[in-house]
């Protein structure tokens, strides 16, 4: 059975969703940034970006997130834990490489430890994708053995009609379909033909880059000087990066109070993972460019079984000096064998 | 011959003379029309170095790395009137040595980049004496009157929904020629002055701290505004406070490199209208 959701039908979906008690997210612009959003009509989505400039991640792994808040008494040390909001949420509209994000973090936060803020989240999240059929110069999905229409990491994916009318409706996983079954009778049998996905060329040979990178003696490689030269060193890729999740624990207050609270960080700070003693074990902008390269395509790989990029481009398409993880990739790939 | 070839050939005689070490300047970039900063140290590279009018980036705070000129050999730099005003800045905050900098000096007019004539800082004196009595930027003021004349909790609210969006990536500082400081106040963390936190207060801590520091000191090259990955309008801010500047200390940023850094200087005649 090929069901479809048409483009008229996204308000009662909403209506529906929210009397089922969830919140609808998707990407919307407000104040000059596209990001997911709160929205209460179709209206208020902005779902012709190819991506909006903020991930979804935001919402699983917030940039500052209160962890618990103490007092130290005379004799005790008081505290109470901070959970997050127990929400059911809807995720509309999201692109296939922030929803592969999602699935790469699940490997992190669910190791030696179960992050509960960020699976409790998970959990009371439905991750509803849209497959692509535009791209832009610095998508490279492709690149990284994922494509416009992968599922990895969504529970629904609609795939746009060529018509424009709406979109054909697969359900993916147990919430997937539950969800599909709260807005059945705004379902349509329908066969219609769905549009092509975009064609996003491949940029790098994936194969060949992580090859050189585990080998321990390109650690020292004249490259990493050479590609990162222009670094300013700000965070503004590992921020917007759907698959980034450094963090810091920080304890904001006073002597005798104050709430402890975990911080995004980022591995182009000069600061990251520098000692109490001074001693900076990546005291150039070279060697921590280089860790943000092995983390992705050699440490992540060989400690998960896959790489932490989802190829969505923003690391390039965003950078004040246009550097990013595809040149960087693309150097490596035209290295002489 | 073109701006971009004549330039090509200068920085080659620079280099070829050893006059100086490097060139920085800017390369074709991931797009059409993106240019990136390139760092050039030999004749036979001049090929790749590009000059047009997408070369709107400040590349003055290439300048600033420790050690970078601690040899005291001299560095090319392809620079606006912006950057030049930030060699003057950064020598008069004995960041530099104005000599030790070999300015390619362009500006970018109807859609064109020219060559300014010059080398060293101090010869685009009268330069820059012409951009000051033409006065700050008319259309940045025109942005700023609509904040003008909201009122004051409007004005608030404005903002508060700006920095909202801060996410304290640093691109905006890290960017910025003015912000050299080996380490930023808002790193020092024994003890953590200010929190790390990026919540709405945290951000309001960060944007006014970073408005403040670039009083009388930003030259409106707008490298941080083009940074912010969420669009934050940091011209704004910058611009008020260039403003505030001009008007009451007649302070323009980077006239020269013996200019007094207008928040570190007392003169008897200051105006002291702020003091209740
Ligand atoms: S590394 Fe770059 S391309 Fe890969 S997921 Fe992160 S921001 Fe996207
Ligand atoms: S504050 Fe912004 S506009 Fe001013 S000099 Fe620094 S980067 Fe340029
Ligand atoms: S560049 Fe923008 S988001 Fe980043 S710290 Fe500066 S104001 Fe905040």
């Amino acid at each position: 059975m090929t069901r479809i959701l048409l483009h008229s039908r996204v308000d009662d979906c909403l209506s529906a969703w929210r009397s089922a008690g969830f919140r609808v997210l998707a990407p919307s612009k407000r104040n000059d940034l596209t990001r997911f959003d709160e929205v209460h009509a179709a209206s208020d989505m902005a779902l012709d970006l190819v991506l909006p400039e903020r991930t979804i991640k935001d919402h699983f792994f917030p940039q500052t997130e209160p962890l618990l808040n103490y007092r130290i008494k005379k004799q005790a040390i008081e505290s109470d834990e901070m959970l997050p909001p127990q929400q059911k949420r809807i995720f509309f509209g999201v692109r296939p490489c922030d929803a592969s994000g999602l699935e790469i973090d699940d490997a992190l936060f669910g190791w030696d430890y179960k992050d509960r803020y960020w699976f409790s989240r998970r959990e009371n999240s439905v991750i509803i994708t849209i497959a692509c059929t535009r791209a832009d110069d610095f998508c490279m999905c492709t690149s990284v053995q994922l494509s416009p229409d992968s599922t990895k990491g969504s529970d629904v994916m609609l795939h746009p009609l060529k018509d424009g009318r709406g979109w054909r409706v697969v359900t993916l996983t147990d919430r997937g379909k539950e969800l599909a079954e709260t807005i059945a009778s705004m379902l349509q049998e329908d066969a219609s033909e769905t549009a092509p996905a975009a064609s996003v060329p491949v940029k790098f040979d994936l194969d060949k880059v992580t090859s050189w990178l585990a080998d321990p003696s390109n650690f020292e490689s004249h490259l990493w000087k050479e590609v990162s030269q222009r670094c300013i060193g700000c965070g503004s890729c590992t921020f917007l990066c759907p698959t980034c999740h450094c963090f810091d624990i920080q304890d904001e207050g006073d002597t005798y109070s104050g709430i402890r609270r975990k911080n995004w960080d980022s591995c182009s700070f000069a600061m990251f993972t520098m000692h109490t003693s001074g001693h900076n074990p990546r005291n150039t902008q070279s060697t921590r460019w280089r860790q943000r390269i092995m983390h992705k395509f050699n440490y992540y790989q060989g400690k998960f079984g896959v790489n932490s990029c989802s190829g969505c481009g923003r690391c390039t398409r965003q950078c004040p000096v246009d550097m990013g993880i595809t040149e960087t990739l693309q150097e490596i790939t035209n290295l002489p064998r | 011959m073109g701006i971009q070839e004549q330039y090509r050939t200068d920085a080659a005689n620079l280099l070829d003379s050893g006059a100086v070490k490097l060139v920085i300047g800017y390369g074709e970039g991931s797009t059409p029309e993106r240019r990136r900063p390139i760092f050039i140290r030999s004749a036979e590279e001049v090929g790749r170095l590009v000059l047009d009018a997408n070369c709107i980036a400040n590349l003055s705070a290439y300048l600033v790395p420790e050690g970078l000129l601690s040899d005291g050999k001299s560095v090319a730099v392809f620079l606006k009137p912006d950057g030049i005003r930030s060699v003057n800045i950064l020598a008069a905050e004995a960041q530099l040595n104005p000599e030790q900098v070999v300015i390619l000096g362009f500006n970018i007019d109807a859609g064109l980049a020219n060559p300014l004539p010059g080398r060293k800082a101090n010869e685009f004196a009268p330069l820059l004496a012409s951009l000051k009595s033409a006065g700050l930027s008319t259309d940045l003021q025109r942005e700023a009157d609509r904040l003008e004349q909201m009122t004051a909790v409007e004005r608030f609210e404005y903002w508060k929904e700006q920095f909202s969006k801060c996410i304290k990536c640093y691109a905006c500082r890290q960017v910025c020629p003015m912000c050299y400081c080996r380490r930023c106040i808002v790193d020092v963390n024994q003890p953590q002055w200010v929190n790390t936190s990026s919540h709405t207060l945290g951000n309001f801590e960060w944007n006014i701290i970073r408005a403040y520091h670039l009083a009388g000191r930003c030259v409106a090259c707008g490298g941080c505004d083009r940074a912010c990955p969420v669009n934050i309008p940091l011209r704004l801010l910058n611009h008020r406070m260039s403003k505030e500047a001009l008007d009451t200390f007649d302070h323009f940023a980077g006239e020269s490199a013996d200019q007094k850094p207008v928040l570190a200087t007392f003169r008897q005649d200051d105006p002291e209208t702020f003091i209740l």
